[in-house]
């Protein structure tokens, strides 16, 4: 049926539709290509390089089996960013459930709380961490101060310091996906599922959580995946002894001059990104979840 | 922000913490170097030299020193580049944009070099040299017998001194620790502090193993790493010297292994309670490397690097920023109250064991990523 009608139209009208689509691609073109010069094209570059550097081959990437520094700086990684994603995620689960059913005033006040920190500068935020958990620092002089310990918490310079960064700073990237799922969720489910005679505790398992799990694996992914990136936090909380993957990779391309090693890991960290980004198109709306339609 | 911070990198930092703290008076040096008549030179036309021109010894346009920014771009300018002006009319830029290592390979691999000298150091002069990013140092220019010969390397040649020295917090420790010491946590209980890079961090841990300080060198790299290995669970690492400083001060380590300019801050700043010293100390060479077809000419890059040994423009270096003369002269031109802060100065170099730069060159960057994975596993 539309293929005779297009068929039968005059070529005036094709005319018109070949303009359309040709004014579409026109208006898309230069987003397109600065994408294409300043994204994937860079992007590709470090793929190559990843292949050439040092010598053409798959060697960089064998050493992700063989190379022990890079097993233990992975698993590193990986432990530190699912720890810090499933803090994360309960916290900002707790503080997303409390905005979606406070009043409207209360709401922007805890709005204002959650997007506050978002405007600090990362690094100052560590530092105010350390000012916090540090040896000489506020929680360990008060406790002090209170007959509570004698010798000082090991609060910072460890993994426990820069777990308590990271979850910081990850919370509002937590809050916001759940808070749109749930605004979603009908209330009127839960009034149903008290109604019923559902104790509390059993309509918010049965009902409510059910319908939020979206939100929670989107959430959750976004925060492994911005996780996965940190640099400046690990640094200054792990005094120093703890190597993440970002910071193993800026140490490869700036000072150890192995190019093809650095760029092999970031090509790695992509592709496990797209995976994962991937697997979670198949349980989620992506475009949704990412504030888009 | 968290390449590895190098030396030079630190000093910029120091002098835009002096300046902002109001110890520092930069109008006196303006004033001196006016009353000097050390106005900077115009050139004309210096623009249409081709490089070839420049090849043969003509004057290029500028030359440029890049180190690592902050207020290290001033006290270079008074130190060098003013007094280079001057006696050679040819424009000298100090580019603060820091020259890391990647920077270098990228630049030279692209084609478009931008620096003519380069404030570095040992490690990363071998590591650039080897891999055909540098011009070797031209030894028929640039004067030996103005520097200590045991650091006119190949891929560099020394611009300053700096040392790695031992401080304690005397609250802590009675009297002056040594490195034994310092890697006894049981005598003397309390966090240590290394820097992260694991550069001149082996020798301390050797000498406190019993190894004499005339027979560091080959270094046994995996008994200095076992001693320090040993301690592990009482170290913390720093990365920048703004964080060597910061950590000692907050009572974070007893005893810590940092860069004499951030000692003596400490000392001033803490009213004493830290104290340091040169015994033990590593004396090492920072270090010009001139990058592979400089903007100006290897020529000219050359005869920049001779100028700056200049003892006076070093010893001014010395005022600012802490950095001891590579210039042996220089040590007559010290006034009395910097000499005791100046790792060249003969006294202070006696005590101090110098810094094994063959070792190094052939193995900082194998090191570098053990050190690491030893302190990170």
């Amino acid at each position: 049926m539309t293929a005779t009608a297009a068929a039968g139209a005059p070529s005036g009208r094709r005319l018109v539709l070949m303009n359309e689509r040709t004014a579409y691609w026109l208006m898309v073109a230069p987003a397109a290509l600065l994408m294409a010069a300043f994204y994937f094209y860079p992007l590709a570059e470090v793929l190559w390089i990843s292949v050439t550097e040092p010598k053409p081959g798959l060697d960089n990437y064998a050493q992700l089996f063989t190379s022990a520094s890079i097993r233990r700086t992975i698993v590193t990684t990986l432990r530190i960013c699912v720890l810090t994603t499933a803090i994360t995620i309960l916290l900002g689960y707790v503080v997303a459930y409390v905005l979606v059913h406070a009043s409207p005033r209360a709401q922007r006040w805890l709005f204002l709380g959650v997007l506050v920190p978002l405007w600090i500068s990362v690094l100052v935020r560590a530092f105010a961490w350390v000012t916090l958990l540090a040896r000489e620092g506020l929680i360990n002089t008060t406790l002090r101060d209170a007959g509570l310990i004698e010798q000082p918490l090991a609060l910072i310079w460890n993994e426990f310091g820069i777990v308590i960064g990271m979850v910081h700073y990850m919370i509002p990237y937590a809050v916001l996906p759940l808070y749109a799922n749930m605004r979603d969720i009908d209330p009127r489910t839960v009034s149903a599922a008290r109604g019923l005679g559902g104790s509390r505790f059993y309509s918010f398992r049965r009902v409510f959580l059910p319908q939020s799990l979206p939100g929670i694996i989107g959430a959750t992914v976004l925060v492994f995946i911005f996780s996965l990136g940190f640099f400046v936090t690990p640094a200054i909380l792990g005094g120093g002894k703890t190597l993440m993957i970002a910071e193993y990779i800026s140490l490869q391309i700036l000072d150890l001059l192995r190019w093809g090693l650095g760029t092999m890991l970031a090509s790695t960290m992509v592709l496990f990104i797209f995976v994962l980004l991937a697997a979670l198109a198949r349980v989620v709306d992506l475009k949704r979840l990412f504030g888009a339609g | 922000m968290r390449e590895e911070q190098t030396f030079a990198q630190d000093c910029a930092e120091i002098l835009r913490d002096e300046l902002v703290a109001g110890r520092i008076d930069r109008r006196t040096f303006i004033k001196g170097l006016t009353a000097l008549g050390l106005a900077p030179a115009l050139l004309g036309g210096a623009g249409a030299l081709s490089r070839a021109a420049m090849a043969q010894g003509a004057k290029p346009k500028e030359i440029v020193v890049a180190n690592f920014g902050g207020d290290a771009v001033p006290a270079f300018t008074d130190a060098f580049a003013k007094p280079f002006e001057a006696k050679e009319a040819v424009k000298m830029v100090i580019d603060g944009s820091g020259p890391s290592t990647g920077k270098i390979k990228a630049m030279v691999d692209a084609k478009k070099v931008i620096w003519d000298v380069i404030d570095s150091g040992t490690g990363q002069a071998a590591q650039l040299g080897e891999a055909g990013y540098l011009e070797p140092i031209d030894y028929s220019i640039v004067d030996k017998t103005k520097l200590d010969p045991e650091f006119a390397y190949k891929w560099g040649v020394i611009n300053y001194y700096f040392s790695t020295v031992l401080a304690w917090d005397s609250t802590k420790v009675q009297g002056t620790p040594t490195w034994a010491d310092f890697f006894d946590t049981k005598k003397i209980p309390g966090k240590r502090m290394f820097r992260r890079t694991g550069l001149a961090m082996l020798e301390p841990a050797l000498m406190a193993d019993g190894v004499p300080a005339d027979k560091l060198y080959p270094i046994d790299q995996k008994r200095a790493m076992a001693k320090i290995a040993s301690i592990k669970a009482d170290s913390l690492y720093w990365n920048s010297g703004a964080e060597s400083q910061q950590l000692m001060r907050t009572g974070e380590c007893v005893m810590g292994i940092l860069w004499h300019t951030r000692a003596n801050i400490l000392e001033r700043d803490s009213g004493g309670r830290i104290k340091w010293t040169f015994a033990g100390g590593i004396l090492q060479p920072g270090i010009w490397v001139v990058p592979k077809n400089p903007p100006a000419g290897s020529a000219w890059a050359h005869k920049a690097i001779n100028a700056m040994q200049d003892p006076a423009g070093q010893v001014l270096l010395l005022e600012r920023m802490g950095n001891g003369p590579a210039n042996p002269a220089a040590a007559a031109l010290v006034k009395p109250e910097f000499a005791r802060v100046n790792p060249s100065s003969p006294e202070n170099m006696k005590q101090q064991v110098k810094f094994g730069g063959e070792w190094w060159m052939a193995n900082q960057e194998q090191l570098t990523q053990a050190f690491l994975d030893m302190i990170s596993s």
